[in-house]
């Protein structure tokens, strides 16, 4: 299986309290539990069950998934530019695996 | 095993179940038809959060309405709102009551940080109302449906 990977898009710089584009996506079967396998076995479940993204120390956009987010979830959302900072993003497996990313804005 | 995944969601089952055991009323649900789909959209939330929405436009929910491919269907969720501490949107639920389980996700927003604007793709089992939920910092809740037909059974 292959190992999920997680990719964004986010501007490097922005104007103070300019609203900012971000997309998320991770590579990600997210099994739903539903499906069984050729042998008749039920496939158990395994998603990524939460998306968070921090801007700084606070956490300003989170998403709980459930089974009927599209595989390879994806997410466009919006900010609101306030400092220079880091951004981390957060993805969390069924089991308890973590996926992340970081990016520094530059705010100007 | 299948029981023990299950009981970890919210199943549409387990909602019909639970509904039928606590009142006849909300049994429409399986009957529902285009006359009655609000009241019984507005039930189910009521059910789900033990509050009555309403209905309202400043929910935007751009969904195609006919999409070959139940796998992965676009989803734009707006909400009108200032975004102020006092006036803001806290979480958006996306629900497909026509999927094997019902709620899609929810989305958290934050004041003066987060806009109330995402964007993704989901599953869809079957032609159904699809049902944005949002929270508003006072408690009370919004909501907004649109028809979405599917082609293929997307939770196959």
């Amino acid at each position: 299986m292959s190992t999920p990977t997680p990719r964004v898009q986010v501007p490097r710089t922005a104007v103070k309290g300019e609203i900012i584009k971000i997309k998320a996506l991770i590579e990600h079967k997210m099994e739903t539990g539903l499906r069984r396998d050729s042998s008749g076995e039920v496939i158990p479940r395994k998603i990524i069950n939460q998306f968070v993204c921090r801007y700084g120390d606070e956490v300003v956009f989170s998403v709980d998934l459930n089974e009927a987010v599209a595989a390879n979830p994806y997410f466009e959302f919006y900010l609101r530019a306030t400092t220079s900072g880091r951004l981390d993003f957060v993805w969390k497996e069924d089991g308890g695996r973590v996926f992340a990313l970081k990016h520094d804005l530059l705010v100007g | 095993m299948v029981e023990e995944i299950r009981a970890a969601g919210l199943t549409r089952r387990a909602v019909l179940t639970a509904a039928v055991a606590g009142g006849a009323g909300f049994a429409g649900v399986m009957l529902a038809s285009p006359a009655n789909a609000s009241d019984d959209a507005a039930e189910l939330i009521k059910h789900l959060t033990g509050k009555t929405p309403t209905e309202s436009d400043r929910l935007h929910l751009a969904m195609p309405r006919v999409f070959a491919n139940g796998y992965t269907v676009p989803l734009t969720l707006v909400i009108d709102s200032p975004m102020t501490e006092a006036d803001h949107v806290r979480d958006v639920r996306v629900l497909a009551p026509r999927n094997p389980l019902i709620t899609v996700a929810t989305f958290h927003f934050v004041p003066q940080r987060s806009e109330p604007r995402v964007s993704t793709r989901i599953r869809l089992a079957q032609p159904q109302d699809v049902l944005a939920v949002a929270e508003m910092n006072d408690g009370t809740l919004l909501m907004t449906r649109t028809w979405v037909e599917v082609a293929t059974n997307g939770c196959a």
